[in-house]
């Protein structure tokens, strides 16, 4: 048999592999992405400090440390059974808007975008913020420098610390906003707004006025037709720190919504003995193998699957463009996964709306920040993590230390459709056989898409996580390995 | 002489095992440096954000966990910035450090230290497992690490 195995996929460096099997022809009949996962939180979990569980699980990912701070702090507020003042949620708020933004440009011109401001077949080693700046301009590039230092600057005034946040705590937050910080902050929103505006320009000029482009958007070999999740506001917005989380089917109605105290009910974890990864999913539906479809408990979050999940955006300029790739991809639910790449940026737009409306709030310099905790038991936090739906679950003794602990990340939550997707790409790309770099990153947009963060906790020099795609024949045997980047 | 204003970072997840052995070596430096232009500091992050850390100082001198297939576990290396051809943050929302200098360089950027140094504890395989504690053989290789640390801060006036 033939098995094509890509080795480091160049711009998402985590552990992953990849095999593909081939057929006697030399199409693909399956492939899986594998993802070894960490391993042995709940146990390093056990008898801690309740209160040290923010700062704990935000280094579980040097991704999302922001939001792991926040869905942990969210479930102690509910563990000891407290509510925060309002002031205290704005400022939650504030600040995890700031860490979207950051987030959200990073991935699309340093890791996303390259695919389509460069070109999904330019040579490799131009698909890459270099070569986004190249042909964009260094002017471009200054700003995406300066407007990414600015959500990290939010989040650490916010913070009290860059990247890791320490201000959590059950009942609220520890540190407010004085008037010179907010005049501050005012200035850099107004401008990261400006900049996702021009950033949806850029998207529009160089990726929609290409009809090559929206033609590989919309084409089957990137197209998934899975449930959406995603937390919503009251009125089904779309919200990142707060709310209920609602599913909706293939057709865009909604089959489910619920608290996140709920979430074992509805969500089940199927195990594949070929990978270190759970697959997450809807347990009225059931699980059915790696197909979508309605019949298929599969769903997607992150970006796209949040603007699928809602009814819209709470902000008025992120609403129209909300409206606007609806109208233009065909009407709702969209099932493009490149459309991940939009909707990331109609996030963007709305991140820094959201966040100018907190800023304003005359009761974002309040002092009353923190309320006192009452006895602890047990809690989740639900939180939008930038890639998605980010679940925490405590459960405490009565001295306030954790007996048990369980996470679903975001990542995980897409494992089913991330899988899929590498699967359905490969297939409609790799012919007889025929595998090159061209090809390969085709496959590599397919996940790409999801931003997925491979459990992966830091860095490491050099960083020897490769992702290997390994491409087996019909016989099983090992036929071409694909490295890039070793 | 003009003043070599330093930064000494020690890079890792001290909740990963091994994986946080520059964390280790930083602390245990903390204990050796008390002059005032060496800065020590820790860094659980990669890329893009270990540049923001460096920018401003002469030089960088950064301590992390290499994994490699070459030498033994638990060996330390001195390495200059310039000889990994590849540098990925194993993060995979990252680019490398090396990518995100060459990056700042286009911009204009001018305040990026003139020499960068890795203080690399080798290792076969980096760690999949969440705990405190350094494997015995990588702890042993903390000593050494901070010894390398200190020879690359002798000639830094206080």
């Amino acid at each position: 048999m033939k098995t094509v195995v890509i080795d480091p996929i160049t711009r998402l460096e985590g552990h992953g592999k990849i095999s593909i099997f081939l057929d006697a022809s030399g199409d693909v009949e399956n492939a899986y992405l594998q993802i070894p996962e960490l391993r042995g939180f709940e146990r390093f979990s056990q008898g801690r400090r309740a209160e040290d569980m923010p700062q704990i699980t935000s280094r579980i990912c040097g991704v999302c440390p922001v939001a792991h701070h926040f869905a942990a702090t969210k479930a102690l507020d509910n563990a000891f059974h407290v509510e925060p003042p309002p002031a205290a949620k704005k400022l939650r708020e504030l600040l995890y808007c700031g860490y979207l933004i950051y987030d959200h440009i990073l991935h699309f011109y340093f890791l996303g975008g390259p695919d389509f401001v460069v070109g999904p077949d330019a040579p490799a080693s131009k698909r890459n913020v270099l070569g986004v700046i190249e042909k964009a301009g260094l002017d471009v590039g200054k700003e995406v420098i300066k407007h990414r230092a600015y959500g990290q600057k939010i989040t650490a005034i916010l913070g009290g610390k860059a990247t890791h946040p320490v201000c959590g705590l059950p009942g609220g937050v520890s540190k407010g906003l004085s008037k010179e910080e907010v005049h501050e902050i005012k200035e850099m929103i107004s401008s990261c707004n400006d900049f996702a505006k021009f950033t949806l320009k850029l998207f529009d000029d160089i990726v929609l006025k290409n009809k090559k482009y929206v033609d590989l958007i919309r084409s089957d070999a990137y197209t998934l037709k899975t449930y959406n999740m995603g937390l919503v506001d009251n009125k089904n917005k779309v919200n990142f720190y707060d709310g209920k989380i609602r599913v909706t089917d293939q057709d865009g109605s909604e089959v489910l919504k619920f608290d996140g105290a709920d979430y074992a009910k509805h969500i089940g974890e199927h195990v594949e003995e070929w990978s270190y990864m759970k697959f997450p999913y809807l347990k009225n539906i059931g699980w059915h193998g790696l197909v979508d479809g309605k019949k298929s408990g599969i769903y997607r979050v992150g970006p796209l699957g949040r603007l699928n999940a809602s009814d819209g955006m709470a902000t008025p300029l992120a609403e129209k463009e909300y409206k606007r790739m609806f109208e233009t991809l065909g009407g709702k639910p969209v099932n493009s996964t490149l459309a991940y790449h939009w909707a990331r940026l109609i996030e963007l737009l709305y991140a820094t709306e959201r966040a100018k409306e907190l800023v304003e709030d005359h009761e974002i310099t309040s002092t009353h920040i923190k309320n006192p905790v009452g006895s602890p038991g047990e809690g989740v936090g639900v939180v939008e993590a930038a890639r998605g739906t980010l679940i925490h679950h405590y459960k405490l003794d009565k001295n306030g230390l954790v007996e048990k602990a369980n996470l679903i990340v975001a990542t995980t939550n897409n494992a089913g459709a991330i899988t899929m997707s590498v699967r359905d790409a490969a297939k409609g790309v790799i012919k007889k056989g025929k595998v090159d770099d061209g090809i390969l990153n085709m496959v590599e947009m397919a996940f790409r898409a999801y931003d997925p963060c491979f459990g992966c906790a830091t860095h490491t020099l050099p960083g020897g996580m490769p992702l290997e795609v390994n491409i087996y024949d019909n016989n099983r045997r090992l036929y071409k390995t694909l490295k890039q980047n070793v | 002489m003009r003043i070599m204003k330093t930064i000494v970072l020690g890079v890792g997840n001290r909740i990963l095992g091994d994986d946080g052995v520059g964390v280790h070596v930083a602390n245990e430096l903390r204990n050796h440096v008390k002059n005032t232009n060496v800065v020590i500091d820790e860094a659980t992050t990669g890329g893009m954000n270990l540049l923001d850390l460096i920018i401003g100082y002469d030089k960088a001198i950064i301590i992390d966990a290499v994994k490699t297939e070459y030498g033994r576990n638990g060996d330390v290396k001195r390495i200059p910035l310039t000889e990994f051809s590849t540098m990925h943050s194993c993060n995979p929302h990252d680019v490398s450090l090396t990518e995100a200098i060459e990056m700042a360089k286009r911009m204009g950027e001018d305040r990026i230290p003139g020499e960068i140094v890795v203080i690399g504890v080798l290792m076969k395989e980096t760690p999949r497992e969440f705990k405190e504690v350094l494997s015995s053989k990588i702890a042993a290789a903390v000593p050494r690490a901070v010894e390398l640390v200190l020879n690359e801060i002798k000639g830094v006036d206080e």
